[in-house]
Order: structure tokens, then C-alpha cells, then sequence
């Protein structure tokens, strides 16, 4: 912020408030208030095993499509499912599942050291939360196979 | 045509197939290499010139199906150019797929208007004209 503006000269108000660019996030620090209000009234335990449940239908049902491969398959992971389609890359993958209204994240997840290792310039990578279905899981995979009928 | 197909249209999943012009070319008189550090896709284009002329061009690298297929039009199309001629060429394509398209004559660009539907998705953008900038680069 400042202190006082004219063409010939600017005055910054002291530290910390010259830091402070303008309107403060009203309307981000309400929308986070209400979500975690939403959040602290459901049973988290509850909340725990439905996205679980989620991962394991999803992984079932990815593994079952030929030419999928799921990478990161540790015991007790959370609910994300990293992925990459022989032949597709992760970003045409992306913009497929867009159009079927899955949103995934396409990328090297700021994590380049890990996708060479991997062997893969990139994968797609999908998240399950509270809010999202096993018809949204099923979405998903139906992506991934209109995906392959458009590129085969 | 949805979007999708009109973004992923047959010439440009072939081109992404069987990319042309692909590979090292050796003797290349310039080169340069390009980068998307978003998405982790890298192109290096090479060129032959006689004087303002690109008598031959190739690309390697990897990235999507955009990315890969626009790269190899673009060898298609600016071999035998000026180098004069393949940056109106650039111009042209540029506005096509940033939105621009009714500014630009789309026949001037022959096949690399099959990348009209590009437009339609923002975020793919940088993927079809990253080939591009690395060429530009090449014979600045």
C-alpha cells in the first residue's frame, strides 16, 4: 500500500502494510469459512472410507482397460490415481476426460525428477474427495476409452 | 463436429501417428531447441538454408498429439520457403489459434488451418505453436 501518489513521486506506507496489495481476499476467506464449515460437520471417519472406496472402484476399474497403466500403488495412499494411456499423452488425455466433464490435472506435477524415473514425460492424475460419486469414477473411465477409440 | 473431434480432426492424429519430417538432419546450418516448462514437452527444430531459403527442415522430441502434429505440418509447410515467408506463415497460424482468425486469410495457411479448433481451447494453444517459436528462434 501506499502512503501518498503523485506523478513526480510515490511514499510507501511503513512495512508490513507496503506489502499488502490492495483489497484483502474477502470473498476466498468467507468461501473457506463456509467449506470448512461444510467439512467439520460430516463424520470424517465416514468421510475417510468414501473416498477409499472411490480409489479402489477407480482402480479396479482403470486396471480393467487394456493399454492403462496406474503408477503409485502404495498401501494406505490417499485418494489420488496417477495414470498414463499407451500411446496418448497425458494432455490430449486431458483434454478428452474436459470434454466428458472430468477434470484431471495433465503434467509433471512439479515433480520431474520422479516422471523420469518413471519413464513417462507426464501423467494424468485424478482425485476423489467427499463430493465426487462412483458415477464421476465411471465418467472417468469412459473418458479414457473414448480417448483410445478417437486415437486408435 | 464437437469441438473435440474438431480439435482432434484425422489429418492431425495422423500427423501425430506418422509425424513428418522427424528426426536429426544432418548438416543443419541452424537449430534451436524449445521448451514448455508447464507441460514438460520439448521440440528442437534443424534447418537447411540456401541462402533465404529452407531447402530442408526436421524436428525431434516429444510432447501430445498438438504439440507433435503441428510440429510436422509445419515442416511440411515451410520447406522450400523464404524465411520472409514462413514467418508470415507463423503470423497467420498464430492468430488462427489464438482466437484471431477472422483477421487472417485461413487459405494462405493451406493445412495448418486444420488447427482452427485449437481456438476453442486456450490451454492447448501453447502446445500447437510451440514448434513454431523454436523455428522462429532457429532463423532469427
Amino acid at each position: 500500500m501506499i502512503e501518498r501518489v503523485t506523478f513526480e513521486k510515490v511514499t510507501y506506507a511503513p512495512i508490513p502494510a507496503r506489502f499488502e496489495a490492495g483489497t484483502p481476499p474477502v470473498a476466498e476467506v468467507i468461501g473457506l469459512g463456509v467449506a470448512l464449515d461444510w467439512l467439520m460437520g460430516l463424520d470424517r471417519a465416514a468421510l475417510a472410507l468414501h473416498e477409499q472406496d472411490l480409489l479402489t472402484h477407480a482402480t479396479a476399474r482403470l486396471q480393467g482397460i487394456p493399454g492403462v497403466t496406474i503408477h503409485g500403488n502404495a498401501p494406505g495412499k490417499v485418494s489420488v490415481l496417477a495414470f498414463t494411456v499407451d500411446g496418448i499423452h497425458p494432455h490430449d488425455i486431458g483434454t478428452v476426460l474436459d470434454r466428458h466433464g472430468v477434470a484431471v490435472r495433465a503434467g509433471h506435477h512439479c515433480a520431474q525428477p520422479l516422471m523420469r524415473h518413471l519413464g513417462v514425460p507426464a501423467t494424468a492424475r485424478a482425485a476423489f474427495a467427499a463430493y465426487s460419486t462412483r458415477e464421476e469414477a465411471e465418467l472417468l473411465a469412459g473418458g479414457i476409452e473414448a480417448a483410445q477409440r478417437m486415437f486408435s | 463436429m464437437s469441438e473435440l473431434q474438431e480439435l482432434y480432426q484425422s489429418l492431425i492424429l495422423d500427423h501425430n501417428r506418422s509425424p513428418r519430417n522427424f528426426g536429426v538432419l544432418e548438416g543443419a546450418d541452424r537449430h534451436a531447441e524449445g521448451y514448455n516448462p508447464l507441460c514438460g514437452d520439448q521440440v528442437k527444430v534443424e534447418v537447411k538454408l540456401d541462402g533465404d531459403r529452407v531447402t530442408d527442415i526436421k524436428f525431434s522430441g516429444n510432447g501430445c498429439a498438438i504439440s507433435k502434429a503441428s510440429a510436422s505440418l509445419m515442416t511440411a509447410a515451410v520447406k522450400g520457403k523464404t524465411v520472409a515467408e514462413a514467418r508470415t506463415l507463423f503470423d497467420g497460424f498464430h492468430a488462427m489459434v489464438t482466437g484471431h482468425g477472422d483477421q487472417v486469410d485461413t487459405k494462405a495457411l493451406g493445412k495448418l488451418a486444420i488447427f482452427a479448433g485449437v481456438a476453442e481451447f486456450p490451454v492447448r494453444v501453447k502446445c500447437a505453436t510451440l514448434a513454431w517459436h523454436t523455428l522462429r528462434d532457429a532463423i532469427k
